[in-house]
């Protein structure tokens, strides 16, 4: 045994040992027991990964299955200007040297405006494979680098229906707090225009999510979990690619032909700058061909529109491409007006298919003091004529004697300019709203215009101030008068329609009644083969019957009309035409629209019995109807049928 | 019944009668919490690698094969054999210790600490933890006084500077400050008066700032320490194995997250896992439960050391028991300080737990030079 004081030390040397276990234990106590969650929750940060998988977005389909757009996945490069390190220009030479783009290039898009210091530029789209792992490999060479797998939409046909495919691009600050987006990130693209953003919860997978377990190196070790992306659907529109291309064309061409021929009322040649087409089956409602120029390529927005795209698009001879005529323009719809005006007589006792109506040269509203005076688009007395004749010869001073008829159903009240008229009290105004006109249609894409159908109320509303101004003692300025019913009847005044109301309205006169609401998309598909796939949607027609109106009043209609292009305004614009083999139905119109030249209108049933198509032709400054617009339909009417084309000649002087 | 009782008393008189069985379990059973924990460590980068995942634990086997070999030969030959060749074993060593630093020695990481031995490593440091034990209590076992006197420490703290200062250039300080313990402990133990010890002391910290002017301490083990002390300072390096580890440990909670399935442990968060920071996958794996039992079995380790001490029929014998108490206290909680981050991070093993043949060799012998001492407290 050891002696006492040996003891005594080795006691020391023990108690020393005892106080070590009591602080191991204690700490040990504390990070296992006591926060022993945090730490777990620090493992687990540590060792799982969550790694998106993009999900393609859908395809858009025309009616027979042709590709109008197609996504595929595109390895971006971007590069986080924050987190380029301290050495930046070491990073672009390696870069460089790895992409074989030249230093230059990557450093001017990295100085990108668009975007914020704090967001990843990218600098290259389309980079190999190798270039991704490469990069992945070696992190510290590359910081702030990363390779992005996005899905980038592909436009085999160009500027193609471009406003009805619209285009897609990063999602929105806006959006993001919509509940709609619920549940996208931040670096998500959406539909921005066009079916891609109505269709946008079809179109849009859903992106897969893989858990990986990862080292501390980042190397992927095994997969805890996925959830697999599911791909966005296909959208099927109703859209033609042959009727859209010969739509587009036919626009196209008659308004380059149009650039030829000599306004004769100001002296110039005219403009036709923009215009507007629509071919709709009039049965369905469905849009076979919707055409606006002039016209974008979808793939421009793609990953952000540049500065440079950007002034092209607004510069002032652009004409503004990405404005949708067909469906966002609103123009006075002249003399295309007028079947829906003599309908409406035709109901309220003011017309009948059987009646006789004098065509002079002007019109003064009876006991009008002032002594307004309404002229036709003629100087020539054409006597009296019946209701056809009437449409069929555009006889505005016949029009102008209804929309004084139509005045004339007002209460007392109103025609004595005591008050506004109530909606219910305008006939006129009720009968051109159940033809959809007045109110924005409610068409599968954005931001179609409703127009306008003017009543006594509207233009209090909107004129009450200017007649204070003015002259306090012209009543008309703010009320309701005889002359805006006489102007209105022909189409003129304030009354405005898109060119896609108006194929709506014309449809109605074609089915026999019936208002469809106009859709460009017939069903939502996923792909199950390369030749078949099951439906996740179909859209169907809704066409609600018009009331008050039979039947025979609108087979009347088509026949009136079905005289235009044979032997009326159209007549010169549809000469050498088929029409044992095609019959047409059609009304041109010719809108003022002061300062501007007049806007060229076309509006025609085929075949006119029983017809398949509507097609409304709009183009701006195009002059008369039967100029500009009357030929390109016939150039479209030709396509459809497979007539031989006669070339766009374009219709001379009428309405 | 003379006979009898004349043969019992030489029987109980041999001292295979008086074996410590508890000390070998402990020893033993830590081994193979090493083993266990070794394999969790490195078997999922060894199959990352194509290689056999038991590679690293078959060489401990070995290794623990030969260790209890070892404690036999130990065991058997009478300690005080150890104070007559002391001198020899330690020149021996330190010969040993110089001739690592020649081409003959192999050189990882900046450090030359071993030879390379038929596919294996001897590290001559670990050896010299036991031989420096060993030189010290002969020596001080021969002061016969009560109290040690100045000359006594002198001669002890020179004996212990030269194989500090032949490990420190290595470099490898871990070793270093055991090797410091052990001097310690035994001078304590041997009756140092408190101011000789004081001085001691202020020397070695005159010596550590010298050397720290100099340059003879490398930045890395200076990082390591600044860490420690203001880890917002520390560079990123030096602090990620103090947060790997913590975090191992501390995501073990109570009963652990079970064997194999720690994710620090499996996908490399913490590095020298296998060595140094083997306690983190106890901790990880088995949780508190688990760490306390390795606790405990040290305690029971250091236990009966120092109850061999106090047993022991000689000084030499006490000495020799105090100076492996206080290898075994010292390392136990040098290693598990800095894993549960109470400690700055040295290179210290966990012993017989760490992943290393010659620590676990110089251990075993350790433990039959305790087991010899016991053995023979009555002859």
């Amino acid at each position: 045994m050891t002696e006492g004081r040996t003891s005594l030390r080795l006691k020391v040397l023990a108690l020393l040992v005892v106080a070590m276990f009591a602080a191991l234990s204690t700490r040990l106590w504390y990070l296992q027991v006591l926060a022993a969650e945090r730490f777990r929750r620090e493992a687990q940060n540590n060792s799982v990964r969550l790694m998106e998988l993009p999900a393609p977005r859908g395809r858009i389909l025309d009616r027979n299955g042709t590709e109008l757009v197609d996504s595929r996945l595109s390895l971006v490069v971007t590069v986080n200007r924050q987190e380029l390190g301290d050495d930046p220009e070491g990073v672009l030479l390696r870069l460089s040297e790895l992409l074989g783009v030249k230093v230059r290039v990557l450093a001017d898009r990295l100085e990108d405006p668009r975007y914020y210091s704090y967001q990843p530029v990218p600098i290259a789209e389309d980079v190999p494979k190798r270039a991704w792992y490469e990069i992945a490999e070696h992190p510290e060479d590359f910081p702030g680098v990363e390779v992005v797998p996005t899905p980038v939409r592909r436009y085999p046909y160009g500027t193609l229906a471009a406003h009805v495919l619209g285009h897609i691009g990063p999602i929105d600050e806006e959006q993001l707090a919509e509940p709609r987006f619920a549940g996208y990130d931040r670096d998500d693209v959406v539909g921005r225009s066009g079916v891609e953003a109505v269709y946008e919860r079809y179109l849009q997978g859903r992106e897969g999510i893989v858990k990986v377990l990862v080292n501390a190196a980042g190397e992927p070790i095994r997969r805890l979990g996925e959830r697999r992306p599911v791909e966005g659907a296909d959208l099927v529109l109703s859209l033609d690619l042959g009727i859209q291309r010969l739509a587009e064309e036919s626009l196209a061409t008659g308004m380059q032909r149009a650039r030829g021929v000599l306004d004769t009322d100001t002296g110039r040649y005219l403009r036709a700058g923009a215009g507007a087409l629509v071919v709709e089956d009039p049965d369905t409602g469905r849009i076979l061909a919707l055409a606006s120029s002039p016209s974008f390529n979808p793939r421009i927005f793609q990953g952000g529109l540049t500065t440079e795209e950007a002034e092209r698009l607004e510069a002032p001879r652009a004409h503004q491409p990405l404005f949708d005529r067909a469906t966002q323009g609103a123009y006075p719809p002249g003399s295309t007006f007028k079947p829906f005006v003599a309908l409406a007589a035709m109901r309220h006792g003011i017309a009948a298919p059987g009646g006789y109506y004098p065509c002079p040269p002007t019109y003064t509203v009876p006991g009008d003091a002032s002594g307004t005076v309404f002229r036709n688009w003629t100087s020539a007395d054409l006597g009296t004529m019946s209701l056809t004749e009437a449409l069929t010869r555009s006889c505005d001073t016949v029009f102008y004697a209804f929309g004084y008829d139509f005045w004339q159903l007002l209460p007392p009240a109103v025609q004595d300019l005591q008050r506004p008229a109530s909606p219910d009290e305008e006939v006129l105004q009720r009968e051109l709203r159940r033809f959809g006109f007045g109110s924005r249609p409610r068409l599968d894409l954005p931001s179609a215009a409703g127009g306008l159908v003017p009543g006594g109320g509207w233009k209090f509303h909107t004129f009450q101030d200017d007649w204070e101004r003015i002259d306090p003692f012209n009543r008309c300025i703010a009320y309701w008068c005889p002359g805006d019913y006489v102007n209105m009847a022909i189409g003129q005044g304030y009354t405005l329609v898109t060119p896609l109301q108006l194929a709506m309205a014309y449809s109605a006169i074609a089915n026999g009644g019936r208002l469809c609401q106009p859709r460009v998309a017939l069903r939502v598909q996923r792909p199950t083969g390369p030749d078949s796939a099951d439906v996740v949607r179909t859209f169907r027609p809704r066409c609600p019957r018009i009331r008050g109106y039979t039947p025979e009043q609108f087979a009347f209609m088509r026949r009136a009309l079905a005289t235009v292009p044979v032997s009326g305004t159209a007549a010169f614009a549809f000469r050498g035409f088929p029409f044992d083999r095609v019959s047409v139905a059609g009304k041109t119109g010719t809108a003022e629209v002061p300062p501007h030249q007049d806007y060229s209108w076309f509006a025609a049933m085929v075949p006119a019995q029983d017809p398949e198509y509507v097609i409304v032709a709009l183009v701006e400054e195009g002059g008369h109807g039967s100029t500009t617009a009357a030929p390109i339909v016939r150039n479209v009417i030709e396509g459809l049928y497979g007539l031989p084309r006669s070339g766009f000649v374009p219709g001379g002087v009428t309405d | 019944m003379d006979l009898v009782a004349g043969r019992s008393i030489a029987a109980e008189r041999r001292p295979i009668r008086h074996l410590d069985p508890v000390l070998l379990l402990v020893a033993l059973l830590l081994s193979l919490v090493g083993l266990v924990m070794v394999y969790s460590a490195t078997h999922q980068s060894l199959v990352a690698l194509d290689l056999d995942p038991y590679t690293f634990v078959k060489r401990q086997a070995l290794a623990l094969a030969l260790g209890t070999a070892g404690v036999a030969v130990v065991a058997t030959l009478d300690y005080r054999l150890a104070k007559v060749y002391a001198g020899l074993v330690y020149a021996g060593l330190a010969l040993l210790l110089v001739l690592v630093q020649t081409p003959l020695g192999v050189t990882t990481a900046g450090a030359q600490r071993w030879f390379e031995l038929a596919g294996f490593q001897l590290t001559p440091s670990e050896f010299m933890k036991v031989g420096l034990i060993v030189m010290l209590a002969a020596m001080l076992s021969e002061v016969r006084r009560d109290e040690l006197g100045l000359e006594d420490v002198v001669r002890a703290t020179i004996v212990a500077a030269l194989p500090m200062l032949l490990v420190f250039v290595q470099p490898d300080v871990g070793t270093t400050i055991v090797l410091a313990a052990i001097l310690v402990g035994i001078l304590v133990v041997a009756g140092a008066r408190l101011r000789h010890l004081g001085l001691l002391a202020l020397s070695a910290l005159l010596l550590l700032f010298a050397a720290f002017r100099v340059g003879a301490v490398k930045e890395y083990q200076l990082a390591r320490i600044t860490a420690y002390l203001d880890p917002r300072n520390a560079p990123a390096a030096a602090l990620y194995n103090r947060e790997q580890a913590e975090i191992a440990i501390g995501s073990g909670g109570l009963t652990g997250r079970g064997f194999l399935r720690g994710t620090q442990t499996n996908l490399d968060f913490v590095p020298e896992q296998h060595t140094d920071f083997i306690f983190t996958v106890v901790g990880e794996e088995f949780g508190f439960v688990g760490s306390v039992t390795v606790l405990a079995l040290f305690a029971l380790l250091i236990w009966r050391a120092v109850r061999v001490a106090f047993l022991s029929k000689d000084l030499f014998g006490t000495y020799v028991a105090a100076g492996i108490a206080s290898m075994f206290a010292l390392q136990m909680f040098v290693n598990i300080g800095m894993v549960v981050g109470i400690m700055p991070i040295t290179g210290i093993p966990l012993p017989f737990v760490s992943y290393g043949g010659s620590s676990l060799l110089a251990n075993f012998l350790a433990v039959g030079l305790l087991l010899n001492v016991h053995m023979r407290r009555f002859t």
